[in-house]
């Protein structure tokens, strides 16, 4: 339960509002939180395997001449996973390639390195990840896991 | 491994072209797999005048993997637009 949901009960206990009043601020606070397109809600201490990661980049509709690109883009985990998998099968010359190209962008990481418990682990982690971010040009990116 | 997609929905909307359609995947699998059946001997026989060098083993691995991906494709979504053009693609 939310803290302004507790608050409205609390409230209602005090007889400061009315029973009518309560039911319709519970039900507006229950609409902003589905209405806003964030990631499902999860109750705390239950982590639950992500099956999706999405990503909703929604262009600014106040910005003039707006023709920006609306992009939703659902990705299975299941794809990712096998995606990663499939890096075992890049020849060792392609991966020392690899290695040098991300090397020279500064990135001091062995692709070699990526094994199958490590896969698991990162798709568990990517449960918790929110990215939101509002462009200069006011286009909001989201990405999430679902 | 996951079950494979059943239908793949692709929707291309633009200034030169307009169409949509619906693929049925479930019908390319038995095709899929009557041409691997057909193959199998060529495929077998490749694998083993590959395996000393260690291509062999990567190649039944790539096969799988591509099997895998294929698999992995149901739940694919994504519908790219703006006002002149749109494509969307879904994989159920």
């Amino acid at each position: 339960m939310t803290e302004s949901k507790k608050k409205i009960l609390e409230m209602l206990a005090e007889n400061k509002i009315s029973a009518d009043d309560a039911y319709r601020l519970l039900n507006a606070i229950d609409t902003d939180e589905g209405g806003r397109g964030s990631a499902p809600k999860v109750e705390p201490g239950v982590k639950t395997r992500p099956k999706y990661l999405r990503v909703n980049i929604v262009p600014d509709p106040d910005a003039e001449g707006s023709s920006g690109d609306r992009v939703n883009v659902r990705v299975p985990m299941s794809l990712i996973r096998a995606g990663i998998k499939l890096t075992s099968l890049i020849p060792a010359e392609a991966m020392d390639k690899v290695n040098g190209a991300l090397k020279d962008k500064g990135i001091n990481f062995d692709v070699r390195s990526i094994k199958s418990e490590d896969i698991e682990e990162l798709i568990e982690a990517l449960s918790e990840l929110e990215v939101d971010v509002v462009s200069g040009r006011g286009e909001n990116v989201k990405v999430f896991a679902e | 491994m996951n079950r494979p997609p059943m239908l793949m929905h692709l929707k291309i909307k633009g200034e030169s072209a307009n169409f949509g359609l619906w693929l049925p995947l479930f019908l390319l699998i038995p095709l899929a797999l009557v041409v691997l059946i057909i193959l199998s001997p060529l495929i077998l026989i490749g694998v083993i005048v590959l395996w000393p060098s260690g291509w062999g083993k990567k190649a039944v691995l790539a096969l799988w993997a591509a099997i895998v991906s294929f698999c992995s494709l149901r739940g694919l979504k994504v519908d790219v637009h703006n006002p002149r053009e749109s494509v969307f693609i879904s994989v159920v």
